[in-house]
């Protein structure tokens, strides 16, 4: 008890930063997934009975990006290998279309995850005709009641689809169609429309078992949500902080323009990960001086994600490059979207600057040149044909990449810009 | 100077010739003895002081005569380079960097493999070359610590005999196409002459299955010395890394041969072609036929001409999905010497499919009959996949043990069950995952339909839906969102293919269209 007292300020702020940071971005499993109960039941019932009585199936995880399919099959897996008949017994081969490209780097890769004995080391030898024959022959020997059973799981799982004529694939849901060595092939994806990739023969092999992660959360679960993952933990060593701290969390949750933010979060995603990037640029606010979460970190977050981001580039842009753009802005008000080229912008330029300008040297057409170049390396412009043509540099046709909403917007907020900058902007034509 | 001496101890009788274990020697330098044994590697005495040699330590012997002073002492060895006697040009055959004490394999008739044992210097570090596969690996998967457990209840029972893999002895409803599949190869084997027949069928018709039982039987009735033995070998063309790995195969499975599909492919020729007095009929599965097709269709033709050979004695059964595929894929000369044995195997009707499934479930009353009609009616009618069929009774079977507990029904798989799990498995998501998108999202969807009405064109740029995003937004008092959020919004709903998006690198100009019909759009988003 001694040790919990001396516990410092500064020590809780560090400790309490490095739970919620774990829980934040590194992903750390949730003791039991949220509202994914029934999901959760299937997929461990499915994969106990593949451990257990060795009976093969095959599933597919579905359910947009940051819905939590790897979360729910982590803890799936962690509960099955706390099964005493699980632990020993499950072999489990990881894939990931991201990294296994093509058959030949995946099939040395279950090779090697199941140590096989034609693995060296950590290095598998052979052709890909003798790596996918030989695999095939381990799995072929063993039967249901007597070899390990093994789980594949097959992140992005549809861009294993894109694979030549679907080998593995095929391969895999024949041997859990079949009696051989008991496997389960869990597949995640975030397209809907997984099963239309697949070819005909690989589709009828497969089980059209389809686990879907949909979030049906209403706003007020979404703030208890929010809630739950900022506050500590109930075995956190100082109690008297994690006291503080959760009471001000809960008070931050009632706040009127806090739960107008996460409103607005809600509306535009449901996702986690989102929800999970807005906690964690303001729970990197707090600080010693600063010990528990106030409004304004949470404002301010949501102020720097919510953030447009051509808004913030064309602040930065110069006096001359803003004008251009806004006769880019004249010109597609009067052509009606139709591409420009440098020289109608120039000519669009020159004539507000003889005309209205007080403000605005007068520029040579190189370094009006030039700012338009350093406007298409920031591609706010492209050409309409990007391939390289033989079109002078002056005459290639382009397009402005901005809406009309955000020129105006940005040129509210430009610092010192000219008035008569500005009110060449507002009149509806040059 | 280097002084040697032989254990004595180690295997010291008066045999001709003396083997050992080890050897000791004193080396330059240092007053101890060091001690090199078989397998060591070891450095021998070279042209110059320099630069001796690296070997490997095979054999240590004395002529055993019995005055150890005089016998010489014989160590046989395999020699290696290293890196740096290997010459500068040749280097780069290598391919990557080596360790600087990396050797290499070496092997040239001038060597003497026996050295005189006072040549050797020494032990020497080494990094063994690049290590090579195992040759006799054997594939297989480590066996499980308990065996896994029996089905305790009558729907475990019930699941374990639903899963496809249990194949059932005798397939029922394909008594037809097993008949004549038997009487083609069963008059071949006796004949003693070859043939090729096409079996076609959509997947999940009982294709490979009933050859497979043809050829079990077959095997029986030979076995009982009613007809010639014959040879049975299986090929599958998704099995193959390349057309051409099927004559490795063939030749694996035939003679146990290893060789490289050129080789293989010519050995196989040379058998078939040539005749032998005593020759076994060889009976060749080809499945997923279509995998092996090749521009010259050079596999095909060989296969189908075997058969040909007045001495092959082959029957080359195969099969594939496409009932057109010979006119389609192949070229005259190739369709030609497949012939015109065909077979195609109908899609099960429902009175099949239910059948399957009670023959299937053997007296084990798990299911109600009008759940099983349901089934199979369902089924026949989508596409008479039998695979689909037994995957829903499976999937039915879990769905009705977890409300098993709360209903207390009859404890038998009944409609409701057998509902869900056709629902589970058949009804596209689409309409869910929208209703469950978020109010952004649903509201961009929105967008995209009223664009699309406006233009009268089933396609519109993000520039066009995000000025309607706008609108609405307003209409619906909600705060409007930046393009980069309305971007960003687009971008999931194409992520999970509800819309079909460009590139996102044109950015306002990437065009979109719904993957979904109108109507379901519309529908979903009503309902609530």
């Amino acid at each position: 008890m001694s040790k919990r007292r001396s516990l410092t300020e500064a020590q809780c702020v560090s400790l309490a930063q490095k739970l919620l940071r774990e829980r934040l971005c590194h992903q750390k499993l949730p003791d039991r997934p949220l509202a994914l109960d029934s999901q959760y039941k299937h997929l461990l019932e499915l994969l106990r009975r593949t451990a257990v009585h060795g009976e093969s199936n095959s599933v597919l995880i579905v359910g947009p990006r940051g819905s939590g399919k790897t979360m729910l099959l982590g803890c799936v897996l962690r509960e099955l290998m706390s099964l005493k008949e699980a632990q020993k017994n499950v072999l489990l081969v990881e894939l990931n279309g991201l990294l296994q490209t093509d058959d030949k780097i995946a099939l040395k890769e279950i090779t090697r995850q199941l140590h096989l004995e034609n693995v060296v080391g950590d290095k598998v030898f052979g052709s890909f005709a003798e790596n996918l024959a030989f695999l095939l022959e381990a799995l072929k020997k063993g039967d249901k009641s007597s070899s390990r059973p093994v789980v594949f799981v097959l992140d992005e799982f549809d861009l294993f689809a894109h694979h030549k004529n679907q080998t593995l694939l095929y391969n895999l849901l024949d041997v859990s169609q079949s009696a051989q060595t008991p496997v389960a092939v869990l597949g995640l994806t975030c397209r809907l429309d997984v099963l239309e990739l697949l070819e005909k023969r690989v589709k009828s092999r497969f089980s059209h078992r389809q686990i879907h992660l949909f979030s049906s959360l209403s706003f007020a679960q979404y703030v208890d949500a929010v809630r739950s993952q900022l506050s500590l933990p109930p075995d956190f060593p100082d109690p008297k902080f994690s006291d503080a701290w959760n009471h001000s969390v809960t008070k931050l949750c009632e706040e009127k323009s806090v739960e107008e933010i996460l409103r607005r979060h809600f509306n535009s995603s449901k996702d986690f990960r989102s929800l999970h990037s807005l906690l964690f640029l303001s729970v990197s606010r707090v600080s010693v001086s600063h010990s528990t979460l106030h409004e304004a970190d949470l404002l301010e977050a949501s102020r720097l994600i919510s953030a447009d981001s051509k808004a913030i580039i064309l602040h930065g842009l110069s006096i001359l490059e803003l004008c251009l753009i806004i006769a880019m802005k004249h010109l597609n008000d009067t052509y009606d979207g139709e591409p420009f080229n440098f020289q109608m912008v120039h000519n669009e330029f020159k004539k507000f600057i003889q005309r209205k300008s007080h403000s605005i040297h007068k520029f040579e057409k190189p370094v009006v040149m030039k700012a338009f170049e350093h406007l298409l390396q920031l591609e706010l412009v492209r050409p309409v044909d990007s391939g390289v043509c033989k079109v002078q540099r002056e005459y290639q046709l382009m397009r402005l990449m901005l809406e009309h909403g955000q020129v105006m917007e940005a040129l509210q907020r430009y610092p010192q810009c000219p008035t008569d900058v500005k009110q060449w902007a507002l009149s509806a034509f040059a | 100077m280097v002084k040697r001496c032989f254990n004595p101890d180690i295997n010291s009788n008066n045999a001709l010739i003396d083997p050992h274990r080890s050897m000791s020697i004193s080396v330059e330098g240092k007053t101890e003895d060091a001690t090199v044994s078989l397998g060591q590697y070891i450095l021998i005495e070279g042209d110059d002081d320099d630069n001796p040699f690296v070997a490997q330590l095979r054999k240590l012997y004395t002529d055993g005569r019995n005055m150890p002073c005089f016998s010489k002492k014989t160590a046989v060895v395999q020699w290696f380079v290293r890196m740096c006697e290997v010459p500068q040009n040749k280097r780069k055959l290598l391919g990557r960097d080596p360790h600087p004490q990396e050797i290499f394999f070496y092997q040239d008739r001038s060597c003497d493999n026996e050295v005189d044992g006072e040549t050797i210097l020494g032990a020497v570090q080494t990094a063994p070359a690049t290590p090579r596969t195992p040759r006799h690996a054997t594939p297989s998967i480590p066996s499980r610590s308990a065996p896994a457990r029996k089905p305790g209840n009558v729907l475990e029972e019930a699941r374990a005999r639903l899963h496809v893999s249990s194949v059932p002895e005798s397939l029922p409803c394909r008594e037809q196409e097993f008949q004549d599949i038997y009487n083609f190869v069963e008059s071949k084997v006796i004949d003693g002459t070859g043939g090729c027949m096409y079996i076609s069928g959509v997947p999940g018709t009982g294709k490979t299955a009933t050859v497979h039982e043809v050829v079990r039987s077959l095997q029986q009735s030979a076995e009982q010395d009613e007809i010639p033995h014959f040879h049975f070998i299986e090929i599958n063309g998704m099995k193959m890394t390349d057309p051409h790995q099927a004559y490795v195969q063939i030749l694996q499975k035939l003679t146990n041969q290893k060789a490289t599909p050129d080789h293989a492919a010519a050995l196989l020729e040379k058998r078939f072609s040539a005749p032998a007095p005593k020759k076994e009929t060889t009976v060749l599965l080809v499945d997923e036929l279509d995998l092996l097709w090749t521009r010259k269709q050079n596999v095909m033709y060989n296969l189908f001409d075997w058969p040909t050979r007045r001495n092959a004695r082959l029957v080359v059964l195969t099969i594939a999905n496409t009932m057109d595929l010979p006119e389609r894929i192949m070229i005259n000369r190739v369709a030609s010497r497949l012939g015109l044995t065909r077979m195609s195997f109908q899609p099960y009707t429902f009175k099949q499919l239910q059948q399957i499934i009670t023959s299937r479930l053997n007296r084990v009353k798990a299911f109600e009959e009008d759940a099983l009609q349901l089934v199979s009616r369902k089924v026949a009618a989508l596409s008479g996949d039998a695979r689909r069929c037994l995957d829903i009774c499976r999937r039915a079977t879990e769905i009705c043990e977890h409300s098993g507990s709360q209903k207390n029904g009859s404890g038998l798989v009944g409609m409701s069950h057998v509902m869900e799990a056709l629902d589970e498995m058949f009804s596209s998501s689409y309409i869910a995952a929208i209703r469950c998108a978020s109010v952004q999202e649903q509201l961009f969807l929105r967008a995209v339909i009223a664009e699309f009405r406006r233009l009268g064109l089933e396609e519109a740029t993000f520039q066009q839906v995000f000025v309607q995003h706008q609108a609405l937004c307003r209409v619906e008092g909600l705060q409007p969102v930046s393009v980069s959020e309305g971007l960003a919004v687009c971008q999931r709903l194409g992520s999970c293919r509800l819309l079909l998006l460009e590139g996102s690198r044109l950015d306002l100009f990437l065009r979109i269209r719904l993957n979904v019909s109108q109507d379901d759009v519309l529908y979903a988003l009503k309902a609530d």
